[in-house]
């Protein structure tokens, strides 16, 4: 059962693209694709993605080192999507609020090019010692990818809490399952890329596979699943909160006379 | 291994992290505390005193040098303080702005987005000053640390008064009376 190639690996590599290109297709049909841009653009890749390896991995005139390459390939072109959707995260959290829109930028280009350099200083540290050295710049690539995600979405994470910002639902789904699903990749790919457990290869993959797969289903509830608008509530203050508020007043109004 | 375990300890933390901040957000957003009532007031006399340059410029001229570093570090504690005080209830006036956005009034929406904007620069102000107040601490030769933020404080203060009177006008008129 937790053999490659097996019934279960064959689902959990195939369920999850293709719920994410029946995510997107809904996602275009609702016109919410121009709102979520970012993630509509990554669920395309990663089915497309799937579609492209999936044959290949099963074609016995591919050999190992090409299938290996393209892979590589597609992971260079994930880490740029990757990006974006953060970028779009970013933007979708901060540009509602116009005196922090600066802020998040600000902070996703110097807390993005941190990561980057640690990201870098990690991967060189990690051992290269494959015949084939494309299966270890894959376990870097995907190592250093996911520590720049899971910290930029860390720090989306702990600003909104900072400054108490409001998410809106779906740009907080998306966050929270691409937060999660950097974690544990970043978690896998760490051991993977340092050569730790490498007799257990196979279920690395499959957890990292099986939280991808529960992910999407978490952004479909969070994409789909619509929510009640938001009402006003006035909290309205009791005497003594006013009673408060009118000495701070009074004391301010008299401080400005001085 | 070492790189690999600590790899580990940075997912896990970031993991744990970012599902207490999303469970948090979601019992912020679903609960109906009285805001109004956790608010800290601040005594705006004492906070001028301690943010104030010319305090500190005169503490300098009369004090030896060891003295007042010794002062000005127990002030900078001090107006630190007070700093996290006026953050946090920056952060508090951000949620009840928030929960006002929505309303059918095009005034209290206008008032409550002002509110929301002025109290988020606010917010953001403070991270910063407690940051210089740190540096400040450390060299204390340094110069005055938190002068901007009174006056944002002053500003947040009559934003916040006008969404209340746009609210609740009765209220209102009983700030008013006396």
């Amino acid at each position: 059962m937790f053999q490659p190639h097996s019934f279960l690996w064959h689902y959990l590599w195939v369920a999850p693209n293709l719920l994410l290109a029946v995510l997107a297709i809904i996602l275009w049909k609702r016109g919410l694709h121009k709102k979520l841009r970012g993630f509509f653009l990554y669920a395309w890749f990663q089915a497309v993605q799937c579609a492209v390896l999936f044959p290949m991995d099963h074609m016995p005139s591919i050999s190992g080192s090409t299938y290996a390459f393209v892979y590589l390939i597609s992971e260079l072109l994930e880490s740029v999507i990757v990006f974006v959707l953060v970028a779009d995260l970013f933007a979708g959290l901060f540009d509602a609020y116009p005196a922090l829109a600066h802020v998040g930028k600000v902070m996703l280009r110097w807390a993005g090019g941190l990561l980057f350099i640690v990201a870098v200083v990690v991967g060189a540290f990690a051992p290269l010692e494959n015949e084939v050295w494309v299966l270890g710049a894959i376990k870097i690539l995907q190592q250093g990818m996911y520590i720049v995600v899971s910290g930029l979405v860390l720090l989306l994470f702990a600003s909104a809490a900072y400054f108490g910002l409001v998410w809106e639902h779906r740009i907080f789904g998306i966050a929270l399952g691409l937060g999660i699903s950097a974690c544990v990749h970043l978690a896998t790919w760490g051991l993977e890329a340092n050569e730790v457990l490498t007799e257990r290869a196979t279920l690395l993959y499959m957890a990292n596979m099986a939280t991808t797969h529960v992910v999407v289903l978490m952004w479909f509830y969070y994409l789909l699943v619509p929510r009640p608008a938001l009402t006003e509530t006035r909290g309205t203050p009791t005497d003594d909160q006013l009673a408060v508020w009118n000495r701070e007043l009074e004391r301010l109004l008299n401080l400005r006379q001085r | 291994m070492t790189l690999a375990i600590l790899l580990i300890v940075a997912a896990a933390l970031s993991l744990v992290g970012i599902v207490t901040a999303a469970i948090a957000h979601a019992l912020q957003v679903s609960s109906e505390d009285n805001l109004a009532g956790q608010i800290r007031p601040l005594d705006i006399e004492a906070f001028r005193n301690l943010a104030d340059p010319s305090e500190e410029a005169y503490l300098r001229r009369f004090l030896p040098a060891a003295e007042f570093r010794k002062v000005r570090r127990a002030r900078l504690h001090a107006l630190a303080a007070y700093v996290q005080v006026a953050g946090k209830n920056a952060a508090l006036l951000v949620r009840m702005g928030q929960r006002a956005l929505a309303s059918s009034d095009e005034a209290t929406a206008e008032a409550a987005r002002q509110l929301v904007n002025l109290a988020l620069l606010m917010r953001r102000n403070a991270a910063i000053v407690l940051l210089r107040i740190l540096i400040a601490r450390a060299w204390p030769a340094t110069g005055s640390a938190a002068v901007p933020i009174l006056d944002g404080y002053n500003r947040l203060s009559g934003a916040a008064m006008l969404l209340g009177r746009l609210q609740n006008p009765a209220a209102t008129l009983r700030i008013l009376l006396m």
